[in-house]
């Protein structure tokens, strides 16, 4: 990992286009759905997708090259998303805070997981995931679909380590009813 | 078994999931898995849920890509084109070393030549019936300063062809 960490870094840092490209090419479809769980929509993603990756190019000389670079750019996406959340009101900030709102899609839209479910397993889930609380649907993609650690979770959405392994429990209970009773 | 007793290990199955589970309570987990259908079936709709996360798939618009790499190159050309203003503005600005030596030499001059026409006035000034004073009043005024502003002027030049340019 310390090489090519090292590697994206230094490109980083010299504003190299090829290198950027190249992490575009490489972590945007990952961006995006991680854009998804924290947003609950898939309209207005594109917007804040494009914006990410032109602050990384502004500001990629801050990233160090000593962790992993998706929690560093999730960690961009999350503070442009939040703030256009605090600036737009068509979107609830409270909704990705945790106060208890949910955030959906403009009405009469199907939900994003809907549309995206593509297996049997996911069809189920996609209604109770469009209704968990953001910060578990967004805890729980990045442990499970992003595979970051908890202290790398911790650190992107600036909770404590304790925190982030409530919300992914909180997301296992009330995702797990829809299997319970069943053999795989 | 009781239900706290299923519930602890139901708990350690989360944690082991979310990557917090000790290496000695994972074994202890594992043995009381294999012989607990309760907290089996837990850990297989755990997983189920797990998998299940996998199953979506969001589609990414191709034109989003094409957007976003053509918004990077432009930044960084506009950013590249700012960087070089500023580099050619500070190499405009910059006085040549030519510049300074003349400066140095004409400063030079200015001094020596003031101090020749100080001693020639000085011959001069009982002839002609002129007070000292009036005669360094004289040569600093007529003499020394022009010479300092024109020496002052070589350093300035750079600067005034730019702005003819």
């Amino acid at each position: 990992m310390g090489s090519e960490t090292q590697r994206i870094a230094l490109g980083l840092r010299q504003r190299d286009v090829v290198v950027l490209e190249g992490l575009v090419e490489q972590y945007q479809y990952r961006l995006v759905r991680y854009l998804v769980s924290l947003l609950g929509r898939r309209d207005g993603v594109d917007d804040f997708v494009q914006e990410t990756w032109l602050r990384v190019l502004e500001r990629g000389g801050s990233y160090d090259g000593q962790s992993r670079f998706e929690p560093w750019l999730f960690r961009v996406a999350r503070n442009i998303a939040l703030d256009a959340i605090r600036k737009r009101p068509m979107f609830s900030l409270d909704s990705i805070e945790g106060n208890g709102v949910r955030s959906s899609p403009a009405s009469g839209e199907p939900s994003p997981y809907t549309l995206a479910a593509r297996t049997q397993d996911a069809e189920r889930l996609a209604h109770s995931l469009q209704t968990l609380e953001p910060v578990c649907r967004e805890a729980l993609v990045l442990r499970f679909q992003e595979d970051l650690s908890l202290q790398e979770i911790s650190g992107i959405v600036g909770a404590p380590v304790s925190t982030v392994a409530s919300r992914i429990y909180r997301g296992l209970a009330t995702l797990r009813p829809q299997f319970e009773g069943e053999t795989a | 078994m009781n239900v706290d007793h299923h519930g602890t290990f139901q708990r350690m199955i989360d944690e082991s999931l979310a990557g917090m589970l000790s290496a000695e309570k994972e074994q202890s987990l594992r043995a009381h898995l294999s012989t607990c259908a309760a907290c089996e079936e837990y850990l297989s709709a755990t997983n189920r849920v797990i998998a299940g996360l996998s199953g979506f798939s969001f589609e990414v618009n191709p034109a989003l890509n094409a957007g976003v790499l053509a918004a990077i190159r432009l930044q960084a050309e506009e950013a590249r084109g700012i960087l070089a203003y500023h580099t050619g503005t500070m190499r405009q600005s910059s006085v040549p070393f030519r510049n300074w030596a003349a400066f140095a030499g004409a400063l030079w001059l200015s001094f020596v030549g003031s101090e020749l026409v100080y001693q020639m006035a000085g011959r001069l000034a009982v002839p002609m019936q002129i007070v000292s004073a009036q005669l360094r009043a004289g040569v600093v005024v007529f003499w020394l300063l022009p010479s300092l502003c024109a020496a002052l002027c070589l350093l300035a030049a750079p600067g005034q062809k730019r702005g003819l340019a």
